[in-house]
C-alpha cells in the first residue's frame, strides 16, 4: 500500500505544523527536539486513530506518528479521501461541514468534507491525528517541523494554503476506529489558574533568596511574545546576588549573564531579571543567562496550553518527586486510556 | 583526577555536572574526559550529553536510572578520570571574508558604522591588525549549541583582541556571519538576533540537514567540541568562488585529524 492524499489545506490557520514526539539525540549539535509541545494530547489523538503513540520526549527514541499542531486559530482542511481523525488538546471548536464534532473521539470523515475550527475556547494548542499518520519524509529521525532551522514537516515550514497532506497506510479499518473515545476521567484537565511544577536550579543560587521566593509566590501572566522556542512571563523583576569579577569579564556585564551552559526544554532563563522565559520544545540547547528553575516534562503540556495573558504559578518540587511524577505521566497513551 | 563537581538540576530528565563557572581550557578538558568516560561506561538510561565550556549536561531516562544513582556513578567516574593533557582534535579550516558587505550593512542597520573599525578603536590598533590578530591564532571549540551548528571557540594562545557585546542586541544578523564577544568567536547559522561583534562572513556551510556533502557524513552539524578552527581571510572573489562550490555540493572541506595538548598559555 502506498501513501494516500487525505487533506488539501484551504486556510492554514495561525500556525499549523506537522509534529510527532520530536527529534532526540541532537542537543549537542544545537538541534532542539521539537515535536508536539503538548505531547500528551498528541499521544491520545494517535491512540484514538490506531497510530503508534511513540515514547516520551527527550528520553524516548520512537517519535510515534505525526499529526498536526494548531495554534489558537485552526486551519480549514478539505478531505480528499475518507479516513478517521481525532482532535485533542485545546478546544478550538472543531467542526466538520460546519457541525461541531466531539473532541477526544475518533471521527470518520468522507471525501469533500471540510474540517474547520471556530474560536479558542480553552487552551492554546490543538492536535489533529489521522489514521496512518501524516506522511512527510523523516529528517534526522523525526517528522517534526522546526520552523527556525527550516527542517522536518512539510518543507521545514508551517502549512500554507493549497498544501496537500498525505497519510501512510493505516493499520486498522476505519469502521473499527470510528467513535472510539478517551475515558472521560483520563482527559487531561487544565484548571485555571494554571500550575507549573518546577525543579529549582541550575542557577537558583545566583538569585537573591527573596527573589527565589518571589518567583514561587507570584501570579505570572503569559506574554503574547511567546512561541515554541520560549514562553515569556510578565511579573516582578528578580534580583541577583553580587558576582565575582571573572564572570563580569567572561560572561558579560549583565548580572544575569553566566558562561554558557546546557539548557533543557522547560528551563526558565531570566535575562536581566526581567520576564522569565520557559524554554519550549524548539528552544536553544545552550545559553548564557541564569536559569532559576526547570518546568518538569509532564507539565510542558500545561505550558503549551497557556493562552496569552493567562495566569500561572510555579510550584517547586524536589528532583525525586519530579521523577515519580514523570514516571506516572509516561503511562499516558497506553491502550487502557480508551473507553 | 582532582576535580570537584557540583550537580545542578535541569528538571527530571537532565542533570548538569558543573566543573566550574568560568572559561578555562583545563575545565573543558575535564568536561570532555567525563563525557568520554560516560559514553564508554555504556550505562543504561544515559540518552545524550551536552558538553559546554565548563559543564556537562546529561540527559537521562529516570525509568532506567534514577538521579541519585546517576550522581553516584558520575562521582566514581570523576574520581577515576585520568588527568587529560591532550585530546584528539580536528583542525578545521574556515575561510572568512572579513568586513564583508553583509556585515557592514547589518552593522549600519543597527546604528554602528562598522564593527571592524569599532574593534580597532576598542583595542587601540589598526583595522588590518584586528583581522590579523583574529586569524593569527587557532581557536578551540569548547561549546556547540543554541542553534544548529552555533559554536563558541576560545583562542589558543594570546589573541590580544576583545570585543564587548552590543548593549542593545541586534534584531537580526545574516546567516553565515562569524562574530566575536569577549575573546569568544561564534557563528550565526540562520538569520537571528544577536549581540556579538560582526567579523565577517564564511562561504562554507556548517549545518547541512540533508547531509549531502561528505564532510557531514557523521552528522548534520560540522562543529564539534574539541575541534580547532583556523580562520583564513579571503576576498570577495574567493568568497563567490567557494560559495559556488558549496552550493554545487562539491566543495572540499579542509579537516585534518590531530591532537591538542593542554598548555599553560591556553588557560
Amino acid at each position: 500500500m502506498r501513501d494516500r492524499n487525505v487533506f488539501e489545506v484551504v486556510d492554514p490557520g495561525l500556525q499549523t505544523t506537522v509534529q510527532d514526539l520530536g527529534r532526540p539525540g541532537y542537543l549537542a549539535d544545537g538541534i532542539p527536539p521539537s515535536g508536539a509541545f503538548d505531547a500528551a494530547a498528541l499521544k491520545l489523538a494517535n491512540l484514538l486513530v490506531g497510530n503508534e503513540v511513540g515514547e516520551h520526549v527527550l528520553v524516548g527514541t520512537d517519535p510515534g506518528a505525526a499529526g498536526l499542531e494548531m495554534l489558537l486559530v485552526g486551519p480549514a482542511l478539505r478531505v480528499v479521501s475518507h479516513t478517521v481523525i481525532a482532535v485533542t488538546g485545546a478546544d478550538l471548536e472543531p467542526m466538520v461541514n460546519g457541525e461541531p464534532i466531539p473532541m477526544w473521539t475518533a471521527v470518520p470523515v468522507r471525501t469533500a468534507d471540510e474540517i474547520t475550527f471556530g474560536s479558542a475556547r480553552s487552551g492554546a494548542r490543538a492536535y489533529l491525528a489521522v489514521a496512518g499518520g501524516l506522511a512527510v519524509p523523516p529528517m534526522l529521525g523525526s517528522r517534526s517541523t522546526n520552523v527556525r532551522a527550516g527542517i522536518g514537516g512539510l518543507g521545514g515550514r508551517a502549512l500554507r494554503a493549497r498544501d496537500v497532506l498525505a497519510v501512510q497506510p493505516p493499520e486498522h479499518r476505519a469502521e473499527k476506529l470510528a467513535w472510539r473515545r478517551i475515558r472521560p476521567e483520563l482527559i487531561p484537565a487544565h484548571p485555571s489558574p494554571a500550575r507549573l511544577r518546577v525543579v529549582l536550579g541550575p542557577q537558583d543560587h545566583l538569585f537573591t533568596p527573596e527573589s527565589v521566593a518571589t518567583f514561587l509566590d507570584t501570579d505570572w501572566r503569559l506574554s503574547p511574545t511567546s512561541d515554541r522556542m520560549g514562553c515569556r512571563f510578565i511579573g516582578p523583576a528578580l534580583k541577583f546576588l553580587p558576582r565575582p569579577e571573572h564572570l563580569v569579564a567572561q560572561a558579560g556585564s549583565d548580572p544575569s549573564n553566566i558562561v554558557d551552559d546546557s539548557i533543557c526544554i522547560g528551563s526558565i532563563q531570566v535575562p536581566s531579571g526581567l520576564e522569565p522565559i520557559a524554554m519550549g520544545v524548539d528552544g536553544p540547547s545552550l545559553g548564557g543567562y541564569a536559569k532559576i528553575a526547570t518546568v518538569i516534562s509532564p507539565d510542558l503540556s500545561v505550558l503549551a496550553q497557556l493562552k496569552p495573558h493567562e495566569v500561572t504559578r510555579f510550584q517547586a518540587v524536589d528532583p525525586e518527586e519530579a521523577e515519580e511524577i514523570h514516571l506516572a505521566a509516561r503511562r499516558i497513551g497506553e491502550p487502557d486510556f480508551l473507553e | 583526577m582532582n576535580a570537584d563537581v557540583v550537580f545542578r538540576s535541569l528538571g527530571e530528565l537532565e542533570l548538569c555536572v558543573e566543573f566550574g563557572d568560568r572559561i578555562d581550557l583545563a575545565l573543558n578538558f575535564q568536561v570532555l574526559a567525563l563525557d568520554r568516560a560516560l559514553k564508554e561506561s555504556k550505562v543504561a538510561g544515559i540518552r545524550e550529553t551536552v558538553p559546554t565550556h565548563r559543564s556537562l549536561g546529561v540527559v537521562y531516562d529516570p525509568a532506567l536510572i534514577r538521579r541519585r544513582d546517576l550522581e553516584r556513578l558520575i562521582v566514581e567516574l570523576v574520581d577515576e578520570l585520568d588527568e587529560l593533557s591532550e585530546f584528539p582534535s580536528r583542525l578545521v579550516t574556515i575561510p572568512i571574508w572579513y568586513d564583508d558587505p553583509w556585515s557592514q550593512e547589518c552593522a549600519r542597520a543597527h546604528g554602528v558604522d562598522n564593527n571592524i573599525d569599532f574593534l580597532a578603536g576598542a583595542n587601540g590598533i589598526g583595522r588590518d591588525e584586528v583581522i590579523s590578530r583574529h586569524a593569527g591564532v587557532l581557536h578551540w571549540v569548547s561549546a556547540v549549541g543554541f542553534q544548529p551548528s552555533t559554536y563558541q571557540a576560545v583562542p589558543l594562545g594570546e589573541m590580544r583582541l576583545t570585543g564587548p557585546k552590543y548593549e542593545r542586541p541586534r534584531k537580526w544578523t545574516d546567516p553565515g556571519i562569524v562574530c566575536l564577544a569577549g575573546t569568544i568567536t561564534s557563528y550565526y547559522p540562520v538569520r537571528s538576533p544577536g549581540g556579538y561583534q560582526l567579523l565577517g562572513r564564511t562561504p562554507i556551510d556548517l549545518f547541512d540537514p540533508a547531509q549531502r556533502n561528505a564532510a557531514f557524513a557523521d552528522g548534520p552539524v560540522l562543529p564539534r567540541v574539541g575541534d580547532r578552527h583556523r580562520y583564513v581571510p579571503i576576498d570577495g572573489e574567493e568568497y563567490e568562488a567557494i560559495r559556488a562550490e558549496v552550493v554545487g555540493g562539491d566543495y572540499e572541506y579542509r579537516i585534518e585529524d590531530g591532537v591538542h595538548r593542554l598548555e599553560r598559555a591556553d588557560a
